[in-house]
């Protein structure tokens, strides 16, 4: 979600296989950079794997641009990773949120399995819950909120949305991008 | 269709023919729709999560099938449950959780899976919950005749047996129904598992739905004939507890039942998140 010069991501934390829960503290929300933070849902072995590429192509970029990626450039990259699996994808849906430039606009993209973008001003949902995600996110939305409201917000929303989908829950987290750095905070949910 | 005046033909037949067998314990069949292959047309109606499993080692065109079958679903269901209930010297001990999911939706949190049959008897809930109400309240309804007509209590294993032949003559109809008979009478405290395939087991413990594996780990380890009622209640909490831990088709509320030669008692309502935790600090105390 996006507020004024500040974006969160918020992602819960089960790795489970069907119905059964099988870890409680699989991270899938990364940093790229002190201006890109990079979350991703679905298949977890492509979350590892892209997690690992990404890392890969990112040191590649510094040392030859030298200098840190944009968060729009990093979502263009993503996109074209994905596509470039086009007949044999991988089952992930990712998000990007960061802030762009020397004024510290918040840039939100999410793509998906196969790389198509999307550029929302105020939010973006992925996941098992995401029905119920975009439902709540629409209700508390509000526009140029400030990062202490905007943290409130994502963890009302994430937590009322994550009661509602079986296959989400068992511990969430909560990372806040502003220009002075990312926050990030735990929260305590249901674990049934 | 169960009307009213058919069942009420039924007692006049009844007093009748007294204490024959048909019409006392026959019910009156549920319609099936008037079109080609009703019987395909039943058993779409719900469709189960299990369904899933069985596609894993089909041919391709087995499975295409059971994909269309599960689309043109009217009702996405699941057993997605966690039940259980074991005897002990003391009585019958009933737990369950609260958790209603229609495929990965939640739809609700505060399901009541456990209907009284009557004083004495409890049956719980499991697979769909418009079939386990209807004839766990149909049940009662025949129970009751019963003690009228017999000027005694309905022993478990009867009143079990009433449901098993029902439910026998309803299968391949597309019922779910996996429901414990719990109860104390004068054999004292029983327990029965009826499905709606047509089985009727007798045994000491049992747990159903899709935590039972989970909730089975912690029963199994704590289980003996000899318990006290508060440890017997306490290990109900807790395995349908760590059941809504590691299922994620189960939660809610956990709900424990107690029933002895009084009747049942329900003895604690608990919000399952919150029992987790609430062991979790217990745990850390001890160590």
């Amino acid at each position: 979600m996006a507020g004024k010069n500040c974006v969160a991501i918020a992602g819960d934390t089960r790795f489970g296989v069907r119905n059964q829960t099988v870890a409680l503290d699989s991270n899938r929300i990364f940093k790229i950079n002190n201006r890109t933070l990079f979350g991703m849902t679905g298949l977890n072995t492509d979350i590892l794997t892209l997690r690992e590429s990404f890392k890969f192509q990112m040191n590649l970029y510094n040392l030859e641009e030298e200098r840190e990626i944009s968060p729009k450039t990093f979502a263009h990259n993503v996109a074209q990773t994905l596509y470039s699996k086009r007949f044999g994808p991988y089952f992930i849906t990712p998000i990007i949120a960061g802030l762009e430039g020397e004024d510290y606009t918040p840039f939100l993209c999410a793509t998906d399995l196969i790389g198509a973008m999307e550029f929302p001003k105020s939010f973006v949902v992925a996941g098992t819950g995401e029905e119920s995600l975009m439902g709540v996110c629409e209700t508390f939305y509000k526009e140029n909120m400030e990062p202490e409201e905007l943290f409130e917000v994502v963890s009302q929303c994430l937590l009322a949305a994550v009661d509602r989908d079986a296959l989400s829950g068992w511990g969430s987290v909560v990372h806040v991008l502003t220009k002075d750095g990312i926050t990030t905070k735990r929260l305590r949910t249901r674990k049934d | 269709m169960f009307t009213l005046g058919s069942v009420l033909d039924n007692e006049l037949k009844s007093s009748v023919e007294d204490f024959s067998f048909e019409t006392e314990f026959s019910t009156n069949q549920l319609m099936l729709p008037n079109i080609e292959k009703p019987f395909e047309f039943a058993q779409s109606i719900i469709s189960l999560e299990k369904d899933l499993d069985e596609n894993d080692n089909q041919p391709m065109f087995h499975q295409q099938k059971k994909e269309e079958r599960k689309e043109r679903a009217l009702i996405k269901g699941s057993k997605g449950t966690t039940t259980l209930a074991f005897i002990y010297e003391k009585g019958t001990v009933v737990a369950v959780d609260s958790r209603a999911t229609s495929g990965q939706y939640i739809a609700s949190q505060s399901v009541q899976k456990v209907v009284p049959v009557n004083q004495y008897m409890l049956g719980t809930l499991a697979g769909g919950a418009a079939d386990c109400q209807f004839f766990l309240g149909h049940l009662g309804r025949i129970c009751n005749l019963y003690e009228l007509r017999n000027n005694e209590k309905i022993s478990v294993a009867a009143a079990s047996k009433l449901l098993n032949n029902i439910l026998y003559s309803y299968r391949n109809y597309g019922l779910s129904v996996g429901s414990m008979i719990c109860g104390y009478d004068t054999r004292g405290p029983q327990l029965y598992y009826i499905d709606s395939d047509g089985s009727r087991l007798k045994n000491s413990l049992f747990s159903v739905g899709s935590g039972s594996p989970f909730a089975y780990g912690v029963l199994d380890a704590g289980y003996r004939w000899d318990l006290s009622k508060e440890d017997a209640i306490d290990l109900g909490r807790r395995a349908i507890c760590a059941a809504t831990f590691k299922d994620s088709y189960s939660g809610g509320t956990v709900k424990v039942y107690h029933i002895d030669e009084n009747g049942w008692v329900k003895i604690s309502d608990d919000d399952a998140s919150e029992l987790w935790y609430r062991y979790e600090e217990k745990e850390k105390k001890n160590k």
